[in-house]
């Protein structure tokens, strides 16, 4: 869960952010309402066959395909057909895909007592690309090559996690193998950890969980070919993972893999485009693009305004949820944000309908007063500690602002990023600022660089008093969610520090180390909640909405899955034909 | 530019008081110029006037208005062209609610003042420094003449987006884009002015001011700058629809006036997306923008077809009547001006 030990500065929370958001856009509710369509029989209502070509228009190139250095929730989407895990999520639409379920492993894992050692088993019949069998020294091999420092990128959890890790430098200098991982037999492994982490299971969802055979292994070249475990090969990556095809894996079966359905026969995926572009393309659907998708861009509050007027379009518009909260951050080390009733206030003013409307309208954005994103899986516990409605007590603001001593009003600085659309940027701030002037709170905007925004932010000694701010987990549990961002114990004070409010409350810490040992986590989510509650109780934050991803989808495709997990339409259920 | 009131045997500063004058007659002779300057005119009256303008209609330029946005289909103004009613004459702006005429007319303020602030730094920097490469030595020359060259071959876009990133972001932004924009665009005046000046200095008229002791500083002010008034007027015209672009490019970038201080250029910035959902909303600022930099640029022409008909009858094929004009008129008087020098 912990982020303590970011020691690549390429892990920035935005790269984090990125990472996680990137995986959390796209459409499909096309399966759930297929009436509009009108397309007779060859409408979306028939079953999925299998055969064809699904195309995938991408803004961000997959300039990575090692699994060692692929920073992704879940396995993320072009990957995942390549790459299996020893669990993976659960392929199914809405909240039920923030399960974990096994992949590769006959169940998601048996904890000892006090949840620090993990044992997962291998099932039977499992082949990579070559008809070689896979076995636990290879998945071993893979989590081992994922240390090297020519293979960087991965998130730093297993680092944290595992015992003797800290200083592990891979397998290539020395030969070392890391001993917290025991393979007694080809169908056994077993992970010691250094502390219970009962989201073990979460994290072995992870590409860095995909086995890599030793023999075929060319390090820092592996990923122009790297050997499939899952439904399809790589025959084609050029520019960097501008294009890249995928084609059937002849080894893989249904019989070993109940996740990925693999309809199409091929699937290319093209990369670098402009957003409008994909969206005006998917929108058009002529050719190839009938049959196309998109797993990184969501539809913009001005193509919302389109599609609106559209029946057959706003058919082919999927939502998909993905566990993020934009926020506003304080540093109490700041004057006058050290004062509670100050912090107080700025949550009573705040106009959350203002705030809504700047990240694209309530179609895209659910107003928030939860840390915690509205999820369940998450321990979702609804609650508003400074309940001041849609559009902000500025009455009750002021009495408190009056009793923190400032009876004539107050002037504040916000800081935020030059880039707009980021949800860090002038947009939302100058809808913050405007909710804000009718309790006296008169607010100063401070742009910072986009490019400089996350290191001044999120660095000790230069973090601003009042700043724009995100958060998105790894994986869909509290652990993840709220550890980073308020466990004391991951103040980081020579790096990136998420805990922006330096909150170092021991009776948070005790509460996360109990909870990370609660292997049931609808038990655990519960205790997450409740904790978020006592959290927001101290106004470290104002948390300002969760984000809600609109994608849209070619005319020709079928079987639309978006899981909770990723907010994506899951490319491995996509049927074309 | 208005020289002194004539005194005797001092004929040649007059005559450009009475060439100044002829050629606003002139200029007001002509429909394009005439309207073009009635553009102008009531474009600065509504910069002026523009606090005025939006408590006519009762609204300010950053007041949120939720109440009128359709949330669900990602705030774009509910009602017809963008929101246009009786409250908000030209409709709200989609995603905020902010009233467009308001922001419009505020806009024009940061426009105007930034385009006429910035030709003035230009044409400052370019006379004073046109005028000592021209009469200092010859050090003094190379070193502005490399300079300028330097000026000239900056990409002065990408220098301009960066100075304007690094300053930092408590100085007022109108004034660091009125100098960002003028201290990079001087160097084509400075050019002018040094041409035009080594090849006046050369005339018998200054000849005697020098023989008759005259010092270089009254040289420069009393013998040259009236006749430099000519081609620097017309080149500040054409630098004016510019610079006007310059400001609307810079705020376009992202690097412009701070929010929520409305200008152009950011209006536009942020239209770009809903051009298809709310059309009104990329037409009025691109419409204001595309009348400002029409008229100048109008306006600039007549002024110089006015001024500096050599260059006027090189630069572009006129009309018959621009032709007649431009061959009758000044340089006539400019002979007749030399001559009696």
């Amino acid at each position: 869960m912990s982020r303590t030990a970011l020691p690549r500065t390429t892990l920035t929370p935005r790269r984090v952010a990125a990472a996680t958001v990137t995986a959390a856009l796209v459409v499909g509710l096309a399966a759930c309402g297929p009436k509009a369509d009108g397309g007779g029989s060859t409408g979306k209502d028939a079953a999925p066959q299998q055969g064809g070509t699904l195309t995938v228009l991408n803004q961000n190139p997959q300039d990575q395909f090692d699994p060692a250095r692929l920073y992704t929730s879940g396995g993320g989407n072009v990957p995942s057909l390549v790459f299996r895990t020893l669990t993976t999520r659960n392929r199914a639409d809405g909240a039920a895909g923030t399960k974990v379920v096994p992949d590769l492993a006959t169940d998601t894992g048996t904890p000892s007592d006090d949840a620090k050692v993990w044992t997962f088993h291998l099932k039977d019949g499992l082949k990579f690309e070559d008809g070689s069998p896979i076995t636990t020294a290879d998945i071993k091999y893979g989590i081992e090559r994922s240390f090297a420092p020519e293979l960087s990128g991965g998130a730093p959890y297993l680092r944290d996690w595992l015992v003797g890790a800290a200083d592990y430098q891979g397998p290539y200098k020395d030969g070392r193998t890391l001993d917290a991982i025991e393979t007694p037999d080809e169908k056994t492994i077993v992970f010691h950890l250094n502390k219970p982490e009962g989201d073990f299971p979460y994290l072995a969802t992870q590409t860095q969980f995909a086995p890599v055979p030793k023999a075929k292994d060319t390090g820092a070249k592996y990923q122009d070919h790297p050997v499939s475990s899952g439904p399809y090969q790589v025959v084609k990556n050029e520019n960097d993972g501008t294009h890249i095809v995928l084609k059937r894996n002849p080894n893989w079966s249904t019989a070993t893999d109940d996740q990925r359905k693999a309809y199409p026969d091929t699937i290319d995926v093209q990369s670098g485009l402009d957003p409008a572009v994909i969206n005006q393309r998917l929108a058009a659907g002529t050719g190839a693009d009938a049959a196309a998708v998109t797993t990184d861009t969501n539809l913009g509050p001005s193509e919302l305004a389109q599609v609106k007027d559209d029946k057959a379009l706003a058919a082919r518009v999927g939502t998909g949820h993905f566990g993020y909260v934009n926020y506003l951050a304080f540093n109490p080390k700041v004057k006058p944000f050290d004062n509670p009733k100050v912090r107080q206030a700025v949550a009573y003013a705040l106009n959350r309908t203002s705030v809504v409307n700047a990240a694209g309208g309530s179609s895209l954005a659910e107003a928030a007063t939860t840390f915690l994103p509205n999820q369940e899986t998450f321990g979702y516990t609804p609650y508003d500690p400074f309940p001041a409605g849609a559009t902000g007590n500025p009455e009750k603001a002021k009495e408190l602002l009056k009793e923190a001593g400032y009876p004539d009003g107050l002037t504040i600085t916000l800081t935020h990023s030059s880039a707009t659309g980021k949800g860090y940027g002038p947009d939302l701030a100058t809808a913050v600022q405007d909710g804000l002037k009718a309790s006296g709170i008169t607010v100063q905007l401070e742009a910072l660089d986009s490019t400089k925004y996350s290191s001044t932010v999120h660095t000790v000694g230069t973090e601003p008093g009042l700043f724009l701010s995100g958060w998105g987990a790894d994986w869909p549990s509290g652990g993840p969610f709220l550890a980073p961002i308020f466990d004391g114990r991951q103040i980081v004070t020579d790096g990136y520090n998420f805990n922006s409010g330096l909150l170092n409350d021991p009776s948070v810490n005790d509460e996360i180390d109990r909870i990370n040992r609660i292997t049931d986590h609808a038990e655990a989510a519960k205790r997450w909640g409740a904790l978020d509650k006592q959290i927001g109780d101290q106004a470290l934050t104002v948390p300002l909405f969760h984000p809600v991803y609109k994608r849209l989808s070619g005319k020709d495709v079928r079987n639309i899955v978006i899981s909770d997990w990723t907010g994506v339409l899951d490319i491995s259920q996509v049927a074309v034909k | 530019m208005a020289p002194q009131k004539p005194t005797t045997g001092e004929a040649r500063t007059a005559s450009p008081a009475a060439g100044g004058r002829q050629v606003w007659r002139r200029l007001l002779a002509r429909r394009a110029a005439r309207t073009a300057g009635l553009v102008i005119v009531l474009l600065t009256l509504i910069a002026v006037a523009a606090p005025l303008l939006s408590a006519l209609e009762g609204q300010d330029p950053t007041s949120y208005h939720n109440d009128l946005l359709d949330s669900a289909a990602g705030g774009v103004p509910t009602g017809t062209l963008g929101g246009v009613s009786a409250e908000h004459w030209l409709g709200v702006e989609p995603g905020t609610g902010r009233d467009v005429f308001s922001r419009l007319v505020h806009g024009a303020q940061i426009s105007l003042l930034v385009a006429v602030g910035a030709t003035f730094v230009q044409v400052t920097i370019g006379v004073l420094l046109g005028l000592a490469a021209a009469l200092g030595s010859r050090l003094l020359d190379q070193l502005i003449g490399n300079t300028t060259e330097v000026m000239l071959a900056l990409p002065s876009l990408v220098f301009a987006i960066s100075l304007m990133a690094v300053v930092p972001s408590d100085f007022p932004r109108p004034l660091l884009l009125t100098l960002v924009i003028g201290l990079l665009g001087w160097a084509g005046t400075s050019r002018v002015v040094r041409a035009q000046t080594l090849s006046l200095r050369q005339l018998d008229y200054v000849a005697a001011a020098r023989l008759g002791g005259a010092s270089r500083w009254r040289i420069a002010r009393r013998e040259l700058l009236p006749s430099l008034a000519a081609p620097v007027i017309t080149y500040a015209m054409v630098l004016l629809p510019t610079n006007v672009i310059s400001e609307a490019g810079l705020s376009f970038l992202g690097v412009g006036v701070k929010p929520p201080t409305s200008s152009w250029g950011q209006m536009l910035s942020g239209a770009t997306t809903w051009f298809r959902a709310d059309p009104m909303y990329v037409l009025l600022p691109s419409a204001l923008l595309f009348a400002t930099v029409l008229a100048f640029t109008v306006l600039g022409d007549a002024v110089r077809t006015e001024l500096d008909p050599r260059a006027a009858s090189r630069l572009r094929v006129g009309t018959a009547d621009d032709t007649a004009a431009g061959t009758t008129g000044p340089a006539t008087e400019r002979t007749a001006e030399e001559a009696s020098a």
